[in-house]
């Protein structure tokens, strides 16, 4: 009883690739798809982030709950992510949530000793497992030391007596149960643009007018050649679906003067990361996680034999 | 103090079905299916790859309330598919398509590294 497939073949092509950063082209698909992948990305492709702290001793001018709350917030080196247990569902700890199978301990104990105020930032922090640490932003230039990006992320800063010290869990989560866990700086799509210029049109306006239109677009879609005088599209994905220009060809009196539309099965893509995981990573995660999600909504063995079951009945109540 | 908690939103209940079926009394080929914790994401892909078959009348989807974690995909076939072989042949498809956009991208990534 197999149906014909309607399956698409979509496409993609990468445009810039860096560990935290990724734009690509998604074609031959459609909009449900493409959106699909944008949340699970944000909200779904698992990270581990700390959950539970417990403070021995906090001398610092924030209070336990906020320094607990920006623990939760550093990003985490997540590769592990997707093989490891959620607390919820680990057997080994029976919902202890404390195993190494489904947690990560972290240690952190800084003391003041001098005048000068002392910076705790992620880099203090010791994790039980080195696969799982905080990410490091200096791109392992060891000349960013002392620049922000090297330095870690702060946590509180200490004055000359003040100390902080603790124990921290980190486990592994999703982005739907708190925005800590989502691996997901920004994820955003757009469709690529079409643009058409009218050039019978286009003709029939003077410089003064040809440069007046062009500059009542907001971004630099188009531009104008200096020696022909030409108008021409220079960059199509600049426009922000604001139909400045369109309105503006009205208000000038030449309805029609250009038309753009929105190509429904092509896509644009820009992925940032928190660094919790690649930006490449993501999207590979977010595809298992889409299929791993519908597998989990296929239907059950008895479900279908009730229905069977079920459409006998009715064949034979129909006289079948 | 009485909040729910946050995971109720997509751990499914002990003792709830995920998916559970419900056939129309009134028209033949027509169901309704309740999936358990699950929100547009599911729903629209399902929605959309079931327009695609010739023989689905009708596909539609609705998150009933944004506190209650479950989606309705109501499904009207022809006589020469159900509303059952419609819904697994979506599921099957999308899942085809993912894996064509996975090696697509894997290979995509491959070249990438080496041209750059
Ligand atoms: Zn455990």
């Amino acid at each position: 009883m197999e149906g014909a497939s309607y399956a698409r073949m979509p496409r993609v092509k990468i445009r810039e690739l860096k560990d935290d950063y990724m734009k690509f082209e998604l074609r031959d698909t459609d909009a449900s798809v493409a959106n699909a992948l944008r949340r699970v990305m944000i909200s779904e492709v698992p990270t581990i982030a700390i959950d539970l702290v417990e403070i021995e001793v906090n001398s610092s001018v924030l209070n336990d709950e906020f320094i607990a709350h920006r623990l939760g917030l550093i990003p985490l080196t997540s590769e592990r992510a997707m093989a490891m247990r959620f607390s919820r569902d680990c057997d080994a700890c029976d919902g202890d949530g404390q195993c190494e199978y489904c947690s990560v301990e972290f240690h952190l104990r800084v003391k003041c000793m001098t005048d000068q105020t002392l910076d705790v930032t992620s880099k203090d922090l010791y994790s039980s497992d080195h696969t799982v640490v905080p990410v490091d932003f200096s791109g392992g230039d060891p000349s960013s030391v002392e620049s922000a990006d090297g330095r870690g992320i702060i946590i509180v800063k200490l004055r000359r007596g003040q100390e902080l010290r603790l124990r921290a869990i980190a486990r592994k989560g999703i982005g739907k149960d708190h925005a800590k866990w989502s691996p997901a700086a920004t994820v955003t799509f757009m469709y690529e643009p079409e643009i058409h210029i009218n050039e019978d049109l286009m003709e029939s306006l003077s410089l003064e007018e040809k440069k007046e239109w062009i500059d009542s677009s907001p971004t630099r879609v188009f531009d104008i050649d200096p020696v022909t005088q030409q108008v021409s599209v220079v960059d199509a994905e600049a426009y922000s679906y604001d139909d400045e220009v369109i309105k503006k060809a009205e208000a000038m009196g030449k309805p029609g003067l250009v038309e753009i539309t929105a190509k429904q099965d092509s896509f644009i893509f820009t992925v940032e990361s928190t660094g919790a995981v690649k930006a490449s990573q993501l999207l590979l995660n977010a595809i298992e996680i889409v299929k791993q999600k519908l597998d989990a909504v296929r239907l059950s063995e008895d479900t279908v034999e009730a229905d069977d079951q079920f459409g006998e009945l009715g064949a034979h109540m129909r006289g079948g | 103090m009485n909040a729910p908690d946050r995971y109720e939103r997509f751990v499914v209940p002990e003792g709830t079905k995920k998916v559970s079926y419900e056939r129309d009394t009134k028209i033949i080929n027509a169901a309704s299916f309740t999936i358990e914790r699950e929100d547009h994401t599911i729903g629209n892909i399902l929605r959309m790859q079931l327009h695609k078959d010739p023989n689905v009348l009708f596909a539609g989807y609705k998150l009933p309330h944004p506190l209650q974690y479950k989606i309705i995909i109501r499904i009207h076939t022809t006589s020469q598919s159900s509303p059952m072989q419609a819904y697994n042949q979506s599921i099957n498809d999308l899942d085809k398509e993912l894996d064509t956009l996975k090696s697509g991208f894997e290979a995509e990534l491959l070249k990438f590294s080496k041209d750059y």
